[in-house]
Parts: structure tokens; sequence; C-alpha cells
């Protein structure tokens, strides 16, 4: 990974580890902060019912508001990511994220917590999610991408296993005010540094060229322009892939991705009382589910980078698919457990995987706004089945139809995968002769650089 | 009652908080860590990897220059 090689402008440059990396790992802290602070919001929910003598259905309404706001969020900072880069997003995101933060010490009311947490928070974090943070790491890295993009999902995992308990201890020790006056300042003090010094939006702003790359000498002993192989679907503008079959072969695994994975995520526990599981069994599943995902994602991410993504794809959502029907097939007791191995393998690997196929076949150029929708489809997706498998709960009295058509629509969704014809779309199987403003992406940075 | 998504959760949604206070119940029995030694713990490392990666840039940067 050590590489002493010329600049875009001739010069040598002694560089050691490829820049990228440092990149990665400023990105990771973003998400880790950006994620783990938002799923802290859990663990204050009890105390601000006492506080403000109000319901959890009330503190949920902020939660659903937010998760909503989250999902229309993204193709909107993606979009912006894709015309102004990522740096600039993500840094104003990450500060009104922060500032809003701390804000949310001074309110004494849900209405407060909703204008604050479910609206400006959960906006502001679309722009820390994939659709920026993923385009900025497709800009850097190429033959690494899917290994270098499980490694930023895995920064959110990584905020949920540390934040959320840091946020815990600082409730009990100091108080709520004082928990969210922290992560904001830690937000405004740390997070924001670090991206003003380390990440820029793509390695042209560096002198640097994708991956590290080392441009040939010419006769004369000067660089030579390193150009970029385009794929055949490169597109644009983004709405010229909207008429392009991979886009929503990709979009509607990411929307069954979002029905699975939200209903799981709500509904779970309550199945898991249904069938006379204990909630102290149902938290050591989920610990499971979540170590198995959080390594199965750097793996899928590595071999993503060796085989064809769609087969890894399409595989993750069948695995996901077996592990739905366990829930109905396999006796209460034993399917929890079946369920957090099998499902801990797929939880998620899709995203890597999605996001670094879109760039194969599209090109990094509107990869913001084309991932942002996937996003959209996938927070869409998520809300729509909770609705629906809490009031199928409620009209039957069981969750076998609401896993059943979980099954079917995973099922579905890895044949769809599967379909994707990756060798005749993907920039790694087929290159063709750059033309219009794919140029851009073809001379990579340094037309940039010019 | 209406739940929380869960720690599995996809993106960013919110802890369970049944979950979250079995587990932080756990923790404290296995470990018997007082709630300040956590703070001081789990602060340290949010703390230390953003600066250790700048300090790293930071002399790269001079190295280079």
């Amino acid at each position: 990974m050590r590489n002493d090689r010329l600049g875009l402008d001739g010069s040598p440059k002694k560089q050691g580890v490829y820049y990228g990396w440092y990149v990665l790992a400023a990105l990771f802290f973003s998400s880790f902060l950006a994620i783990g602070s938002r799923q802290g919001f859990g663990v204050f929910v009890k105390t601000w019912e006492e506080d403000w003598g109000v319901s959890t259905a009330a503190i949920s309404l902020a939660a659903a508001i937010g998760w909503l706001s989250n999902g229309f969020s993204q193709p909107l900072v993606g979009f912006l990511t894709d015309k102004y880069g990522g740096r600039p997003v993500l840094i104003i995101s990450l500060a009104v994220m922060a500032i809003a933060t701390i804000a949310v010490a001074l309110i004494s009311n849900v209405f407060g917590l909703i204008v604050l947490y479910g609206f400006v928070i959960s906006f502001a974090s679309g722009g820390i999610s994939p659709a920026t943070t993923g385009v900025v790491i497709a800009r850097w890295f190429d033959r690494k991408r899917g290994t270098a993009m499980s490694i930023l999902i895995a920064g959110g995992s990584a905020g949920g296993l540390i934040v959320v308990p840091f946020l815990s201890y600082v409730l009990i020790e100091y108080g709520w005010r004082v928990a969210w006056i922290i992560t904001g300042s830690l937000t405004l003090g740390l997070g924001i540094p670090m991206l003003l010094l380390v990440v820029r939006s793509k390695p042209s702003d560096m002198g640097l060229y994708i991956d590290g790359e080392e441009p040939s000498l010419n006769e004369a002993g000067e660089a030579e322009v390193v150009v970029r192989p385009v794929g055949p679907d490169f597109v644009d503008k983004w709405k010229d892939a909207l008429g392009t079959k991979p886009l929503w072969q990709l979009s509607f695994g990411y929307f069954v991705c979002g029905i699975t994975t939200a209903s799981i995520s709500v509904h779970f526990v309550r199945w898991a009382i249904s069938e006379d599981i204990t909630t102290g069994t149902a938290a050591l599943a989920f610990g499971l589910l979540s170590a198995i995902n959080a390594a199965g994602v750097l793996v899928v991410g590595m071999l993503s980078d060796r085989l064809q993504r769609k087969n890894l794809l399409g595989a993750v959502y069948l695995i996901r698919g077996l592990a739905f029907i366990s829930l109905i097939v396999v006796p209460g007791h034993q399917a929890i457990w079946a369920f957090a191995v099998i499902g801990g393998m797929s939880w998620l690997a899709t995203v890597p995987l999605t996001a670094s196929l879109t760039a194969d076949v599209y090109g990094v150029r509107n990869l913001g706004t084309l991932f942002g929708f996937a996003n959209m489809s996938h927070q869409i997706g998520g809300a729509g089945a909770v609705l629906l498998f809490g009031w199928a709960f409620t009209r039957m009295g069981s969750y076998d139809i609401p896993f059943a058509v979980g099954a079917a629509t995973l099922l579905t969704a890895g044949i769809v995968s599967l379909s994707i014809r990756e060798k005749k779309h993907s920039v790694r199987y087929v290159q063709v002769a750059p033309e219009g403003a794919a140029v851009d992406d073809a001379i990579s940075s340094a037309k940039d650089k010019e | 009652m209406p739940r929380f998504p869960g720690v599995i959760a996809h993106h960013s949604e919110p802890i369970d908080p049944a979950l979250w206070k079995w587990l932080s119940t756990k923790i404290d029995h296995v470990l018997g860590l007082s709630s300040g030694v956590w703070v001081l713990m789990l602060g340290a490392v949010i703390v230390l990897f953003p600066v250790v990666v700048m300090v790293l840039v930071w002399r790269r940067r001079g190295v280079s220059e």
C-alpha cells in the first residue's frame, strides 16, 4: 500500500500509504459519530417520558419523522455531492447535525424533539450517509472499491457498538442534557476538524490519481495523462440512467432490503414475545446477529473486489430470504438463533455491494443522486413495511404471513439481482472509448486539475 | 406499546430502549465497572481515533512538504 510516484504536476511525490486510506478513516469516523449518535436516541426515551410526562408513542413520532426525513434528504444531498463534491456537503451536514444536537439539550417538550431530531438532525445526517460518503470513496478507490465501501459501512456498526453505550453511561452520570451537549461538542470539536484536515472530494484535489496509480512517463520524461476506462452505461446526466435496466434491478433489491431490515428491526422483539421468547434471549440474538454482520460485511466487501458483485448481491438476498423462512418453519426458540446466524451474514452486505455496483455501471459522476434515490426507496420500503407488518399482526395474531411475504420479496430480489448482466454493463468487464462528458470520468482527476 | 427500531437497524434508527436496558444491565453485571469508568474508557476511544488519524495526516504532509 506504499507508493512513491509522480503527482499530476509531474513532480515526484513521496506518499507512503495511499492517501485514500486516510480519507476512508475520516469518513469511517464521521459515519461512526453520525450513526452512533442517532442510534443513541433510543437510550433517552424512558428519561424523556418521565421528564416531560409524555407517552412512548409521542416520542416515536419524532423517530418516525426522522426516519422519513433521512430518506428524503438522500437524493438531494447526493445531487449536491455530485455537483459540488463530497467535502463541502459532508462538512456542512455534520456541522448542522452537531449544532442541532447541542440544541436538543435546551428543549423541554416533544415538539422541540420533532423539530430538532425529526427534521433537522435526521435530514442533516443524510449528508453523512453512503449517498455522500460512498461517492467520495468511489472517487478515491477503484480496484478495492468493494473493500473500502465495506469498511466505511462497518463504521456505522462500530458507532452503534461504542457511541450508544457511551451515551448511556453519560446519561447515568451527568443526565441527558449533558449527554447531548457532549455528543454535539465531540462532533464539532473532532469530526469537523478531521473532515477539514483530511477529506478531499477526489484525488485530483491533492494532485493524486485514483488508487494512487502511477502515471507512465513519455519520452521527454513527463507524466502522461492517466485515461480511466469508462463503462458502456456511464451517464452524463442522472436522468439518462432512468431508462436503463440495472438501475431498476438494483433499486428493486434495495427497496426489498428496506422492507426486510426495517420490519425485523421493529417487529423482531414483538415476534419473540409472541413466541414466548424472553427479551433477554432476543437481545442476545441481536448481539450475535450484529457481531456476525460486522464480520460478514467486511468479508463480502473483500470478495466483491474479486468476484462478480451481482452474484454476491443475489446470494445475500437469497440467504436473508432463508432467514425469513426459518422464522416460519423452525420452532420459535430455535428460529431466533437460526435467524441471528443466517440473517447476520446478509444484514449490512447489501449496502457496499449496491453502491459499488451502481458506480461500476453508471460511473461516479452521478453516483450520489442515483444511490440517493436507492436509499430513499430503501427508507420508504422500510416505513411501509413497518406499518403493514404491524397491521397484519394485529389482524391475524401471527407474523407467519408477513414473514412469508418478506421471504417472497427477498427471493424475488435475489433472482432479480442475479439477472443483472454485470459483464455487459459494468466497467470492470467492458470498457469503451469515452465520449461527451464521460471524458471527465475517463481522464479522471487530470481534467479536474487543469 | 410502539417500539423503537432495534440495534440491528440498517441505517441509523434508534436502539430499542428495552433491549439496551437489558444489555447494559448484563454488561454491568459481568464487568462490574462504574458508569464513570465506562465514560472515560469509551470517551477515550472516541477521542483517540480521530486524533491519531489527524496526527498521521499532519506528519505525512510535513514529510511531503
